[in-house]
């Protein structure tokens, strides 16, 4: 093993220094809570309208979309209640709004329409309706 | 048994350092285990002999602390350190040869053990 | 003639197993969330990991020694426990986040939960590992994984890259407050393609396949070429993403929604293609993974190891493999997402690089081992500029994206 040395003093300064710039500058290098649950989630939805569009498109078998969900559900459950409590969430009406499109796309995540026997039409415009609301309040 | 001094201990080829952490064979070619620590004695004229090698968790644990030392004696309870006496190393090198088949050392016997009570059950471990 | 055989099969199998689930992740989220602007980190890590498997090959087949044992035998126990230490808890998440891999393939293929076929990626590697001879592990799973080249057939399909997606190559659009984002990529993209683990399986693997001074070249040119086009299946998950997913504002966050630009190119076959080439080489990565760790546990220690041999005749060597699966088994039923437990693990790899690889510097220096074929000093400044660049960015952004609650 070799001696310290000042190249190594150096190099901990630098590293020091990389450490302490977040706080020094004023760049914003990570998001609120919110905004990165909300953009999340939003990126979300967005993936299980498309999923569900390949679907009815014939471009996905229903295996990969019945899959998918399963990871989607994951993502999105919960987030009614969570939303609310982080850092950075926006005031009353803007969380009422988004809530009110939660729960439909929310429905959709959980009973996605896989065959033609139901309005899947219906929840793309849901999910996409979700997407945009979330995004949008993520600030993205 | 092989006398070992203090200058040759020094030498290249005999360094504590090239036989600790050494590789250990035995003579039908199988792999047992690795040096963990060395055995010397000062013999009356004043040279140092090697006298043993040790092998074994306990000897691993000295080498790194006391306390750990103590720790690893309260958990093995001596039963998987053991001591290769000088005569049992046919040669020496980077690999160390020992006389004996792999049968005859108590090192290593972890190895028949799970052989015979854990991955024989099972399919095709070739038990 | 067998020569430009081994020479073939060499490069075809680099080239089939470049890809796993850390390195899917990173650039499924990559190609999604920025654009091409993380291709400069696919391009770094490529050069390193070429370099560094060049390197290992080189010192097995000159030395004779396999890796892990020449750490244990030239730095002595102590030192070893560093690396030895982080190795299992780093390839520990990696073991587990491949078996996700796996699991998500089998599940985009069956329609069944992932969380059921957890245990059965587990078992089938085990079988593998536990019967298989070595050739079978290192060849059979990356052939399949060529699959991946029909990623870049997919990107023509869809009609190439648009005009507005080019500069995001030099120039990335992260905004104010996606800093954390993408650092945590960078580190997860350098972790992911720069992985110990690769470095002790090859190691052991010159060893069992007896390489010596005149496999050199076979040893170079695989590396070059092998893993030089195995990148490009990277870098094409990466422009797919950036053509299809990021205009959608889908984040590439679960593999699912990865494999979407290849339904848009080709349909259903296209989806299919995208399971196979996940299964594969998340299989194929499972299995180098196990066995690198086990490896560097049973040299470091002086056991028998071999899969070559039956398995009763290196019994702590399979010991070793089966706790490491079980671990991974446990730490799967936590139920986290596998594309985000990979990049994890990614990121702690990152973390660990300097650790894992500073012995392997040292012992590629000294001509106790490698007579006149030790390194040349610009490769030696390489690989500890990347090093420390991978190291450093995972230390920045693995707490802030913690902190910030994940991606």
């Amino acid at each position: 093993m070799r001696a310290r040395s000042t190249p190594g003093v150096v190099a901990g300064l630098a590293l020091l220094l990389l450490l302490i710039w977040p706080a020094l500058s004023g760049c914003q290098f990570a998001q609120s809570s919110f905004a990165s649950t909300a953009s999340s989630a939003g990126s979300a939805f967005s993936a299980a309208a498309t999923t569900l569009t390949f679907l009815h498109q014939g471009r996905l078998s229903r295996r990969y979309a019945a899959s998918s969900f399963v990871n989607f559900k994951a993502e999105l459950a919960g987030l009614d209640r969570q939303l609310p409590t982080l850092n950075g969430a926006p005031g009353k009406a803007t969380l009422r709004h988004l809530l009110v499109l939660y729960r439909p796309a929310m429905q959709a995540v959980n009973a996605p329409c896989l065959d033609m026997a139901c309005d899947w039409q219906a929840q793309i415009d849901a999910l996409n309706r979700a997407s945009k609301a979330f995004l949008g309040a993520g600030g993205s | 048994m092989p006398e070992i001094r203090e200058e040759v201990l020094k030498d290249d080829i005999f360094s504590i350092r090239d036989i600790i952490d050494s590789q250990l064979e035995t003579s039908d070619g199988v792999r047992i285990g690795r040096v963990a620590d060395i055995e010397i004695e000062r013999h009356a004229d004043g040279t140092l002999h090697l006298s043993a090698l040790l092998v074994g968790p306990q000897a691993l644990a000295a080498r790194l602390s006391p306390e750990l030392r103590t720790l690893a004696h309260w958990l093995f309870r001596d039963r998987f350190d053991h001591r290769i006496t000088l005569d049992d190393v046919e040669s020496f090198g980077p690999t160390l040869r020992l006389r004996r088949r792999a049968e005859d050392y108590p090192i290593g016997q972890s190895e028949r053990w799970i052989a015979k009570y854990l991955l024989r059950w099972l399919p095709g471990s070739g038990y | 003639m067998k020569k430009w055989f081994s020479i073939a099969l060499g490069i075809v199998t680099a080239t089939g197993g470049f890809l796993d689930a850390g390195t899917i992740a990173t650039a499924g989220e990559s190609g999604a969330k920025f654009g091409l602007g993380l291709i400069w980190a696919v391009i770094i890590a490529t050069a390193a990991i070429i370099l560094l498997v060049e390197m290992v090959g080189r010192f097995t087949a000159v030395s004779k020694k396999p890796y892990a044992a020449a750490i244990r035998e030239n730095f002595g126990f102590r030192f070893f426990l560093a690396p030895l230490i982080c190795e299992i808890i780093a390839e520990s998440l990696m073991l587990a986040a491949e078996l996700g891999g796996v699991a998500i393939a089998l599940s985009l293929l069956t329609g069944i939960s992932w969380h059921y076929l957890f245990p059965v990626a587990a078992l089938l590697v085990f079988a593998m590992a536990w019967r298989a001879p070595f050739d079978w592990i290192e060849n059979g799973p990356a052939i399949l994984g060529l699959v991946t080249l029909s990623f870049i057939a997919g990107i023509i399909a869809l009609g190439g890259l648009p005009h507005d997606t080019l500069p995001t190559l030099w120039r990335p659009p992260v905004k104010s407050g996606d800093l954390a984002d993408y650092l945590y990529l960078v580190a997860a993209t350098l972790g992911s393609t720069i992985s110990p683990y690769l470095l002790y399986f090859y190691s052991s693997g010159a060893h069992e396949e007896g390489w010596s001074g005149s496999s050199l070249l076979l040893n170079r040119v695989t590396a070059f070429l092998g893993m030089g086009f195995g990148s490009m299946g990277s870098i094409a998950i990466i422009v797919l993403g950036a053509i299809v997913l990021r205009p959608l504002n889908i984040s590439g966050s679960t593999l699912g929604e990865v494999g979407l630009p290849m339904a848009k190119a080709f349909g259903v076959i296209g989806t299919t293609l995208f399971a196979v080439a996940l299964f594969a080489t998340c299989f194929g990565a499972a299995l180098e993974v196990v066995l690198g760790v086990s490896y560097l546990i049973a040299q470091g220690f002086g056991w028998e190891w071999s899969e070559n041999k039956k398995p009763v005749e290196a019994a702590r060597f399979n010991l070793t493999l089966i706790l490491f699966l079980l671990v991974a088994v446990l730490i799967g039923l936590r139920g986290t997402d596998p594309l985000q437990l990979a990049l994890l693990a990614s990121t702690v790899i990152a973390l660990e690089l300097p650790v894992a690889l500073f012995p392997f510097l040292v012992l590629m220096n000294d001509p106790q081992y490698l007579g006149d074929k030790i390194n040349g000093r610009w490769t030696n400044i390489a690989i500890i500029v990347i090093l420390l660049l991978a190291c450093i960015v995972a230390l920045i952004s693995l707490p802030l994206e913690i902190l910030s609650g994940g991606g």
